[in-house]
């Protein structure tokens, strides 16, 4: 009993200099993404003239949209509180394959596209369900991921499915106004989700079960409705991510995003959501998607090889979320 | 003791599992129970137990060891680029490596209070880079083919590569069961606030645990490279999904704290077991992931199906214990 209080006491000081530490600085974190992103333009426009043009920057934002697309919407599940996702790339390949097999089979764009985003939201729901009912997210989707990347090879016997026709191009290979489809879908679903989050009952909720699960269970809220909307968006994001590119490049394959999963949580960490949920920004992930595609852009530009420039990727997560982990803890 | 009796039952119900998952295949397929195929059964177990091995210590110790696959790619390049020194001074000098490697890790999470789940997907994608960085973005080839030959040489039913493995079972089981220092993983694992009031240091049992994790990966890495005679940069890529799910199948709690090296072994032959009945039918790679997914997916459900209240209960420990790095959630 004595030791219950104890332990008790521990984790409300832990929290309280947290939630401390959080009131005198919302500004910290937003100063740090910000500065990353004025760091890498300076050094850029220093070191390559040819990085810093409207043109180049137009070109990173499109190389940047199809994770930024699944990023946004993999910050509705980590603000939620529940970590991250392990099957989005294979959701993504799973809905391009369908999307490919509707436009071949003469189903129609519209037809192909509902019922697309349609699945890909029932593979989220079902995943969020599983987590609503206690299980760990993260193995959870390991495991979800494995059985759809599984279920798509069995069912195209691992061969690449064609849609073989052309009436989907202006969706995959649109350019209104000279910038690709896909980086309107990433700037208006940014948006769109920044006030879903902000604007909405359901971004409030959202954001109070991921930030105290006992006290949004005390106000009456859901989690567990919660967790399956958030791993439907998540999954909804990676359905979206899947069409665009099946429309563009005519095809889906079963290896189609190999390394989508983990550069969308990439781009969500350096976006500087807390992990363990509650707190997070839309605009932020977008901003963690386009730094990760403009770090990658400079040292393309500059030469350097797909090892270095993972690297260089990798210690640039490593260093932020370090970064965001020490500088929310500190008071002063 | 109640977590010794549920390690009892847990353990029991896998070992039926294991067995009856042997029968099956032993009587449906006369090629199944054959020294041949068991000798194959036990290679393919000399490098899922060692992954396994190290996921599920630190699923025990309540974390989360996500770069294991791309630690076992750098492991598998030196070891092939360090060939040249002879196969044993090579194999000992990648673990030492990876152990090394997986301490400062374990420091970092433990200094930084991250949560590390974040951390090791920042190595994951930053080990990744540099497995393409020293191998200059090819297969590194081992300058000898007898190395090889030696790695795989069948004993009867076994090779150096399995008695290995089986060899760091054993010595992880007696170190982890009658050490207190293997008895302090358990003990954060399972109730870290009260590990840490009674007086469990936390550090030690964290570096330890990831020291362990990165030195199996890199064992993993060295031993299959070398049995192979090469090693390629993207390898070891999906390392995590048969990892986690052998030590789920053996009985480790998602949760924390609970587990055995047995289990874990008993996990890594029942997957086995699966795999190489399935493989006799002929059945492609994609069908293998596919049934490992929803094993995966199976485990889960049956721990969410048995003890359901207990483990959502469990689950909002764990999200308390991951979010030591910025959360606020409360620990039921």
């Amino acid at each position: 009993m004595k030791e219950r209080v104890v332990t008790e006491r521990v984790v409300e000081a832990e929290a309280a200099e947290e939630a401390a530490a959080r009131a005198a600085s919302p500004w910290r974190v937003p100063v740090v993404v910000g500065s990353a992103v004025l760091l890498l333009l300076l050094v850029g426009w220093i070191t390559t003239p040819r990085f810093v043009t409207v043109d180049n920057a137009l070109i990173i934002v499109r190389s940047a949209s199809i994770i930024g697309i699944v990023a946004v919407a993999l910050t509705f599940v980590t603000i939620s509180g529940n970590f991250f996702s392990l099957s989005l790339g294979e959701t993504a390949s799973f809905s391009a394959i369908a999307f490919s097999f509707m436009i071949a089979e003469g189903w129609g764009v519209p037809a192909a596209l509902v019922l697309t985003l349609l699945l890909a939201l029932t593979f989220g729901a079902v995943q969020g369900l599983v987590v609503a009912a206690g299980a760990n997210p993260i193995i959870t989707t390991l495991g979800a991921g494995a059985a759809l990347f599984g279920l798509a090879a069995v069912l195209t016997e691992n061969k690449t499915m064609r849609t073989g026709s052309h009436v989907a191009d202006w969706l995959g290979r649109g350019r209104p106004f000279g910038i690709p489809n896909q980086t309107w879908a990433f700037v208006i679903l940014t948006i769109v989700a920044a006030l879903v989050l902000t604007k909405t009952p359901f971004g409030r909720r959202l954001a109070l079960v991921g930030s105290n699960a006992a006290a949004a269970t005390a106000t009456g809220l859901r989690r567990g409705t919660i967790a399956i909307a958030a791993f439907a968006i998540a999954s909804l994001g990676a359905g979206l991510a899947g069409m665009f590119t099946a429309a563009q490049v005519g095809q889906g394959t079963t290896d189609q995003f190999p390394e989508l999963t983990i550069n969308a949580i990439a781009a969500v960490l350096v976006g500087g959501t807390v992990i363990s949920g509650g707190e997070g920004s839309m605009l932020r992930t977008a901003v963690g998607a386009v730094f990760i595609a403009g770090l990658d852009n400079l040292l393309v530009i500059r030469g350097y090889s797909f090892g270095v420039r993972v690297t260089v990727t990798g210690l640039a997560v490593l260093a932020g979320v370090s970064l965001f982990t020490v500088l929310r803890r500190r008071t002063v | 003791m109640i977590p010794r009796l549920r390690i009892g039952r847990v353990m029991a119900s896998r070992l039926v599992l294991a067995v009856g998952v042997f029968a099956y295949f032993a009587l449906s397929d006369d090629r199944f129970f054959t020294t041949n195929n068991v000798f194959t059964i036990f290679e393919g177990f000399a490098q899922l137990g060692l992954a396994a091995l190290a996921i599920g210590l630190t699923i025990i110790a309540g974390e989360l060891d996500l770069s294991i696959g791309s630690a076992a790619a750098v492991g598998g390049i030196l070891a092939v680029t360090w060939a040249g020194f002879g196969l044993v001074p090579a194999v000992l000098l990648v673990t030492l490596v990876g152990a090394g490697f997986g301490a400062i890790q374990g420091y970092a999470i433990h200094r930084l209070r991250i949560a590390s789940i974040v951390f090791t997907l920042g190595t994951l994608i930053g080990l990744r880079g540099l497995a393409f960085l020293i191998s200059n973005e090819d297969t590194v080839v081992v300058p000898d083919l007898d190395i090889a030959r030696v790695v795989k040489h069948q004993l009867w039913i076994f090779s150096p590569f399995s008695l290995v493995t089986i060899a760091v079972l054993i010595a992880t089981a007696v170190f982890l069961r009658y050490s207190r220092w293997g008895r302090e993983i358990f003990a954060i694992g399972g109730g870290r606030t009260e590990a840490v009031a009674a007086g469990v240091p936390l550090g030690r049992p964290l570096v330890l645990t990831f020291m362990l994790s990165g030195a199996m990966a890199g064992l993993t890495g060295a031993l299959t490279s070398l049995k192979s005679g090469s090693a390629a940069p993207g390898g070891f890529a999906d390392l995590l999904l048969p990892a986690a799910t052998a030590a789920l199948i053996g009985g480790v709690a998602i949760t924390g704290g609970s587990g055995s090296v047995l289990g874990i072994a008993v996990g890594s032959l029942t997957l086995r077991f699966v795999i190489s009945g399935l493989s006799l039918r002929a059945e492609p790679y994609y069908a293998l992931t596919f049934v490992t997914g929803m094993l995966l997916l199976f485990v889960i459900a049956l721990e969410l199906l048995v003890d359901r209240p207990e483990a959502r209960q469990r689950f909002g420990m764990w999200r308390a214990r991951l979010g030591r790095g910025g959360s606020r959630a409360s620990p039921a």
